[in-house]
């Protein structure tokens, strides 16, 4: 089972964990088993077309996966998944 | 309510006075307790966004990723973020509303000239459309 690290802005979707072990082969089977698990953390996480979302970063260890294989990164047992969402703004 | 204990402050407006007149940015990690929020650490972020930063920021997710890994070693949660608004009132935009989450605290600090010029700390709703004013008080300073 890998470990997902929820921050803390979205743990309020998600029973108030901090983190969650689920077991899964890709990051995209990982938080599809999630956010099954916790259909609010859905919404702010996937699109309307079921995409993730492009200011939703996920990172597996210390590599984001857009350098990777994205979604379809291989996790491993020992692996950590972290959910970093964007944060921007401006005038 | 969001008190910024004295450090906190200090990192906030050392890194955002530097960064002057380019938007900076951060996170404020603390603890939460019956609604009462206390910062205690600030970490400065680099503002990532590719564009003109007078008026736009960005954080850098590593540095978010840092913090988040920061505050579960010392049992602390990040409880907001900071920004500047070089020489602009310090008021919430619909750009900061759309782009943040309706947990965190929102510092926004308007430097003008390179000094303080006034701060003030907003929440967003779930759906980030609006934002309310979240009473703040820095430590030591009336």
């Amino acid at each position: 089972m890998a470990k997902i690290l929820i921050p803390t802005a979205l743990r309020q979707y998600a029973a108030q964990q901090a983190s969650v072990e689920i077991g899964g082969a890709t990051v995209a089977d990982l938080l599809r088993s999630l956010t099954t698990q916790h259909a609010d953390l859905r919404k702010h996480l996937y699109n309307d077309e079921g995409k993730l979302r492009s200011f939703v970063n996920v990172y597996v260890n210390d590599e984001d996966i857009r350098y990777l294989s994205k979604e379809s990164t291989p996790v491993a047992d020992a692996d950590t998944v972290s959910i970093v969402p964007s944060i921007a703004g401006g005038r | 309510m969001i008190e910024i204990r004295k450090p906190a402050w200090d990192t906030v407006l050392d890194h955002l006075r530097a960064a002057y007149p380019k938007e900076g940015c951060g996170l404020l990690l603390g603890v939460e307790a019956n609604g009462e929020r206390v910062a205690h650490i600030a970490i400065p972020s680099a503002n990532t966004y590719e564009g003109e930063q007078k008026d736009r920021f960005l954080l850098d997710p590593r540095t978010q990723l840092a913090a988040e890994r920061q505050a579960r070693e010392e049992g602390l949660d990040v409880l907001g973020i900071f920004h500047s608004h070089p020489d602009c009132d310090a008021y919430f935009s619909s750009t900061d509303i759309a782009n943040t989450w309706s947990y965190y605290s929102n510092l926004v600090v308007s430097i003008r000239g390179r000094e303080y010029a006034g701060a003030a700390v907003f929440r967003v709703d779930d759906e980030r459309t609006q934002a309310t004013r979240e009473e703040f008080r820095i430590e030591g300073v009336r």
